[in-house]
This record gives structure tokens, sequence and C-alpha cells, in this order.
């Protein structure tokens, strides 16, 4: 079958914080285009895999940057040697064969590629493809999914207003400290309360945010930090290197952070 | 560390790694991660005997830090101001309104104070257990010191955080068996009192040496709890410091624009400012004229021609104030300046633009080579631009950002107590320094005028000066008053603008209201003058954009700069957020 690669065959963890996951459903049920809004490192990508699964459908990821270009999402034609051949794109397969396709970080792209899309998220759910004088209308399966980190950088980076209005959003955030321990104890294979202790210490790097920090902690870095400890890392070193050295360069804030995580090891 | 037990520095040379102000960004950091506790520190001057101030003092929200621990060798500096930031951070957190002292004697305050320090260092690291670390090693009393009241105390205190620490004393066993059995108790501030009254009468009655006036607090990373204590009548001594408490400030209430009208330079005024004082205030609109004058055209809409030579302009001298009042401007909205920073940052590597179908580069563009070799194909001379070329633009463009300081400026913004003059002053210091980072010219002026024989222009920074303390003072010193002769203000500044050599040249203008002068009476012959300059400008390629203060302005800037040139402002206390990142959007 097409697209048996984009399948997901087993489920993934994902530790459901409001009822978002009951609000895609309903939004899957009416191929509503969704946007998936949040810091990085919360849980968006994690997900959508684990709706995808849920709802058996596959996945089509595309990872956006600034060099895409429409071709890229929509297809091009390629060479062999009997002429040219036509390939379609990520975004066109899914939009053919029915699978849900996922625009990670659409902003990095130009507004001149995420333009393509707007004809298949308003009622005709068409994908015009112009060099091929074709018009693909969209498997009744097929939905349309972005992730959009918003931040002081929208100033520079932005959607334009008519793609985002095309879209409902849900909101993903740092989970309260109970659930955000459980989901750190669970993805790194630490105990509880070594869990609970680094969901502590991300508590400091979050005050310091708009303080030194543009970004406080995501709950992957907590992971990563756990993921040494489980391997035998002291947990201070642990959270230097997979916190406090990645996160900033600023040789201040460095040592405030650092003397917070020590702050926090009794 | 106890000062007698420290190593001696030589008189007079000060290591310069002890001074707090070689750490003071990471501490305060440091406080903004445990707790977000964003607190104004002072620095701490001697007295007026020239003793500077041997312990951290803390009064009504305010840490005053000394500039350096004397005596204590480089090395441990950094620890020991750490440990006094932490400790005073956790006063801050858990102490609630000061005691009465009325009715203890000077021993009990001081072991009320001793059991306060224990019980919120305590509190503190319940939430942060690492803490100990920070504290403990600063407890050097030993149990068989001697038996004065400054030894016993500390051997106390030592007992109250050192869990491994073994005393035989009698007293000190007693503090600590009552301290410890409260443990319940410890969120409340009244065990202080409860425990620390009775232990201080103990220590009178055993009649232990005890000098109050010249007892200092150890171990020297603790305050000197003055701020613990209300002695009713007699206020507490203040640290000496030439500034007063009148300019302190809380972070928060500001963000919440609850601050007062700060550009009076008489309340509260710091020694720097003493120095503006020496030049002689001239009244707005009357300061020195630094330039022979201009003469500009005025344009009359009622019969449709320019007048010749109808305004004069006079450049003027702005009166400067005290730079200190920008610097407290930036530390007043850190969050925002650290953000345009970061934007600032990025904008420089400005994104790189694609362009496609080259006849030369460094990639391949791959749909332009497709369509070659179909042409080829197909029998057809192939198109040979199939090269691709990421350029970084770099950027090209200087900015002159004109303030209208006329007397309507002087008024409060609405819902708020500063005025628009602030606001606008706020405004352009973090605008002037978002730009200092980028690099591209810029210039700060501004205008009033005085019916059309007088407009007084200012130049605040000029494209070519560098943005320093004389323009940072004379930013400060700018005062509001009489009116707005926009049109002739937009024709110098674009004079100036013009001589700037960058390929795109942006007049971007802050205005409060709409333009009139007291010889005019017609509300519409100042405004399409003032069209008929932006007009005038926009045919010489410069920009102009205006943002309105006045929320119902829309229309009469409409008509005076376009549509799309328009930025109105509906809570001018959003000024000095939105200007920078309005320039950084228009000039990607």
């Amino acid at each position: 079958m097409a697209l048996d690669a984009h399948r997901i065959p087993e489920e993934p963890y994902y530790r459901p914080v409001a009822g978002e996951v009951a609000l895609f459903e309903a939004a899957y049920a009416a191929r509503m285009p969704m946007m998936l809004k949040g810091p990085t490192g919360c849980g968006k990508t994690r997900f959508i895999e684990h709706m995808a699964w849920r709802l058996g459908r596959p996945l089509v990821t595309v990872a956006c940057h600034e060099d895409m270009t429409a071709s890229d999402l929509v297809g091009r034609f390629l060479l062999d040697p009997g002429g040219t051949v036509w390939h379609d794109g990520p975004l066109t397969q899914a939009v053919r064969h029915g699978a849900i396709c996922y625009l990670d970080e659409i902003v990095e792209a130009r507004q001149d590629t995420t333009v393509v899309i707007h004809p298949l998220t308003d009622a005709r759910r068409i994908l015009p493809l112009e060099k091929r004088n074709e018009l693909v209308q969209a498997h009744p399966d097929f939905q349309l999914v972005i992730s959009y980190n918003p931040g002081y950088q929208s100033v520079l980076k932005d959607l334009k207003e008519s793609t985002k209005q095309r879209f409902a959003a849900i909101e993903f955030g740092y989970p309260d400290a109970a659930v955000e321990a459980e989901i750190v104890a669970h993805e790194a294979g630490v105990a509880a309360a070594t869990a609970a202790l680094l969901v502590r210490i991300a508590a400091s790097s979050r005050n310091l945010k708009g303080h030194g920090l543009q970004e406080g902690v995501s709950t992957r870095m907590l992971i990563h930090a756990g993921r040494l400890a489980a391997q035998g890392i002291d947990l201070e070193t642990a959270c230097r290197i997979a916190l406090v050295l990645p996160i900033t360069d600023d040789a201040d804030v460095r040592d405030a952070f650092s003397a917070a995580v020590s702050a926090a090891i009794a | 560390m106890p000062d007698d037990q420290s190593r001696q520095c030589p008189a007079g040379q000060i290591p310069a790694d002890t001074a707090f102000s070689s750490v003071e960004r990471r501490l305060v950091a440091y406080l903004v991660a445990l707790w977000r506790l964003r607190v104004p520190i002072r620095h701490a001057r001697p007295d007026a005997a020239g003793n500077p101030p041997r312990r951290v003092s803390l009064s009504d929200g305010l840490i005053w830090m000394p500039g350096t621990f004397r005596g204590v060798d480089g090395r441990r500096s950094g620890a020991l101001f750490r440990a006094a930031l932490v400790h005073a951070g956790a006063h801050l957190r858990f102490t609630g309104p000061r005691f009465p002292a009325a009715g203890l004697k000077p021993l009990q305050l001081a072991l009320v104070s001793l059991i306060e320090d224990a019980r919120v260092e305590q509190l503190a690291m319940r939430e942060h257990p690492g803490l100990l670390r920070v504290w403990r090693p600063f407890h050097v009393a030993e149990p068989d010191g001697a038996g004065t009241a400054p030894a016993l105390m500390a051997r106390l205190a030592r007992a109250l955080i050192d869990p491994d620490y073994r005393d035989g004393d009698a007293w000190v066993a007693k503090g600590r068996r009552l301290f410890f059995e409260a443990e319940g108790e410890w969120d409340s501030p009244a065990l202080s009192r409860r425990i620390g009254g009775p232990l201080g009468n103990d220590l009178g009655q055993m009649r232990v040496q005890f000098n109050s006036k010249d007892h200092v607090v150890e171990p020297a990373y603790r305050d000197d709890n003055l701020g613990l204590w209300d002695h009713g009548e007699v206020p507490p001594t203040p640290p000496s410091d030439a500034e007063t408490l009148f300019e302190a400030f809380r972070t928060e209430r500001e963000e919440r624009g609850d601050g007062r009208p700060d550009e009076q330079p008489g309340e509260g005024a710091t020694p720097a400012s003493l120095s503006a004082a020496d030049v002689p205030a001239r009244a707005v609109g009357e300061e020195e004229i630094t330039a022979p004058p201009w003469h500009y055209p005025e344009w009359d809409y009622r019969v449709g021609i320019d007048r010749p030579d109808w305004v004069v302009l006079n450049e003027r001298r702005t009166a400067p104030g005290d730079p200190a009042d920008i610097a407290r401007i930036v530390e007043r909205h850190r969050t925002t300046a650290d953000r345009l920073t970061a934007l600032v940052r990025s904008a420089k590597v400005s994104r790189p633009v694609r362009l496609r179908r080259r006849p030369e580069g460094d990639r391949m563009d791959l749909d332009a080579c497709i369509d070659a070799m179909v042409s080829h194909r197909r029998g057809e001379a192939p198109d040979p631009r199939v090269h691709e070329v990421l350029v970084r633009r770099n950027r090209d463009l200087s900015v002159l950002l004109l303030l209208d300081v006329s007397a309507s400026t002087g008024d409060p913004v609405a819902g708020g107590g500063r005025s628009v003059l602030s606001v606008e002053r706020e405004a352009a210091t973090l605008f002037a320094q978002a730009l200092d980072g980028l690099g591209d010219p810029f210039a700060i002026h501004a205008f009033r005028s005085n019916g059309r024989r007088d407009v007084s222009y200012y130049r605040i920074k000029a494209f070519r000066q560098p943005y320093d303390d004389a323009a940072r003072a004379r930013l400060a010193g700018l005062k509001a008053g009489l009116s707005t002769r926009l049109g002739a203000a937009l024709r110098h500044a674009g004079r100036l603008l013009e001589r700037q050599a960058t390929h795109r040249r942006l007049l971007l203008v802050v205005t409060d209201g709409e333009p009139s002068d007291i010889d005019v009476a017609d509300r519409r012959y100042l405004l399409d003058d003032a069209r008929r300059a932006v007009l005038a400008l926009a045919a010489r390629g410069i920009d102009c954009f205006v943002i309105g203060l006045d929320p119902q302005g829309r229309d009469y800037l409409t008509r005076m700069f376009g549509a799309r040139n328009v930025m109105v402002i509906d809570r001018a206390d959003k000024l000095p957020e939105v200007l920078p990142t309005f320039y950084l959007r228009l000039s990607t």
C-alpha cells in the first residue's frame, strides 16, 4: 500500500494533559486543519504521532526550513532516460492517499512557500499542480496539521494572517509539575523522586525566561538529563550537560542556572 | 567569616575581583532563578566617617550591598556575596512586616534577629536543599570558644543550621532544642520573638559581655537585621548613601505604569544631576541657538501656493539631564530590552535571499536545470541561467526618529502617572539601544514651535555622533512645551536625512496630536502643510512613518502620511515596546 513507510506500528507514549486527545479527534472527524502551538520540546510532535496511530492514519512529516520551495512540498519533474517524470512531493502524496500531513515548524519556511497549502485548507480541499495542469482532489481521509512556535521571533518570521486564520489551534505548554514528572520518569527511565527533582530544576530555568533566557528548559531536555542520570552520571553533571550548557552561552546566566541546579540538589 | 580570622589585605589595595559589581549580574540572575525575585540592589557607600558598611542591609524592599567585604580574600568573596544575597532573598521571601522593638533589650533584639535569620534560612532550604552548602561554610564557631555574647551567638547560629555540629553549652543546647521542637511553626514569623526573647533574657542574666554598639552580626554573609525592626518614633538609621529612598522604584510596580512623572530634576536629585543644575536652566523654546536659522516654505491650501521663507527654524541646544536616568529606564524595561537585543541579533544577520535562474552562482537551481534539459531534448536552445545564489543583503538604511515635545506631551498618559514625554523618552531609549546594536545609522531629534518665526529643533543624537553619555544626557533632559508645527520639522528632518548615503532612508515620527500652532486658527492649514511636506520627502526617496499616541488620531494621521504609513497605539505606555519592534519589522 502507498505510504506504508509512514504508518505508525506501535503506540507512541503520550501523556494527555487536558482534553487535547478528544479535541483532536473531533477536529479530525471534521478534517479541520489544525495548528499545534507551543514552545519547543513540549510534546507537539509526539502528540501528532500518537493521534495518527490512534486514528490509524499514516503520518507524513515535513520538517520545514528556510530553503524549502513550493516544489519541495508539491513535487517536481525529474529526468530519466525516457524524458521527464513527475514525482509527487510529500504534501501531494498525503493528499492523494489520505494521510495526515504534518508541517513541523512552519514559520521557518518562507511565506511564498507556505501559501501552497491555502487551497487545501478551505472547503474545496484541492491541490493545484500547475506544472502538470492537474487539480488533485484531497482524499477524504487527508488532514493538514502544522506546528508553530510563537515567540519573540515572530516579529521577524511569522505566518501570514491569511494562513493563520485557516487553522484551529491547540496550545501546548509545560504540564503541571506532577504530570511533567510522570512523563520524565517514563521517558527517561528514572525514579519518580529524581524526575520530580528535575522538574523543580526546570522551574528555576523558567523563572529566568525573559531575564537572560529566551525559553526555560523544555520537557525534552529534562528527559535527556534523566537519561544521563539513569546511565549513572551524577545528577548535577547530567543537568549541566543536558540543561545548562545547551541553553545559553552567557557566562553569568550559566553560573546562575548552575547555582540554582546545585541549590535544588540536597 | 569573622573579620579577625580572615586574611588581611594590604591597606588600600583591594584586589579587583573582590568587588560586588563583578559578580552582580550573575547573582541577580541567581535570585531570579531561585525565587523570581527581581529586587533593586543598591551599592552601599561609605558613611560620613568614611567607613564602608560591613554587612548587607535590607530596608523596604531594597538590598544595600557593600561594594566589597573588607579583608576578605578575593577567592572567597564570590562565595560570600552569593551567600549574602541569597540570605537577603530569603528574608524578602519569608520575613513579614517589621517587628516592633519596643520593650526589648539589646540582647533580645540580637537574639530575635538571630532566630529569624535561622528561620528564613531553614524555609529557604526546604525549597532548595542545596543552599546548605552555600551558607554552612561560613559558620566556623567552635564549641570551646570564649564565653562572650558574640561567641555564644555564633555557636548558636551554627547549631541551628549545621546538622553535624555538637555543642555542650547548656544555653546553646536550649536554643537548639526550642528551635527544632518548633519546626511545625517555622512558617510563622512570631516564632522568632517567642524563642528569641527568652534566649536573650537568659544571656543577660548570665552576665555575659555584650556591647550593642560594636555588635556586628556573624557570620559575615548575614545582614545587619536593621530592616527587621520598627523602632517607632526613632527611625532606624538608613544606610548612608547619597541616593535617597525616593529614588527607589519597584520593578513590578513600574511595569504596571504606577510611576511618577520623572522629568523634574528637583525631586530626589542624584549627585550626578547636580552638574546639570550648573548649566543655567533655560525656558523651553528659548534654549541657546546653535546654528544660523533655517527658512522653510509653508503650504497654504487656501490659495494653493508654497509661501516662500515663511517659517524660521532654529536648532537649539538641549539642557542636559542625568544620563543615569536613561540607565534606569533600560533597567526598568529589562525584559523588553533583552528581547530586543535578541531580535537585533537576528535582524543583523538578515535572512538570505535566494536569487534563482542566474547565469552564475554557487548552486544549481534544480527547476531551471530540468527546464534546460527539457528544452535541450526538444531541440531548443536551453536557457543557460541554471544557477542559484544565496545573498545576504546587508542592511542599507538609515533612520531618523523625530519626537514631538510640545506642551501636550507633558500631560499624563491615559490611566497612568507618567507623562507622554516620559513614555517617548523610554521608547527613544530602547530604540537607541536597539539601533546601537544593529549598526544602522540613526538619529534622534525633537521639535516644538512657538509661531511660524520660531520653530525649535533639537538634535539629541545626530547621525555622526555616537550614542554616548552626552546623547543620553540630552535625551534625559528633554522637556515638554509649546506647539506642534509639524511641516517645518519634517522638512528640516528630511534635509538632514537626505545627506545619508544609504539606499533607504526612513523618517519615523512620534506625535500625540494634530499639528497646531498659536498663530494658526484653521485646523486644516498645518495638517495640509504637513501632508505636502511628506509628499515632497517621498518624492526625494525618504519614507515617512508616523506612530500616533492619540487613539482618535487615525484620520488626521492618514491624511498626512497615508494609510499604510500610520500606526496608532491605543495605550501610549506601550510605545517603548512597540517602537523598536515596529522599526525592525519595517526594516527587514
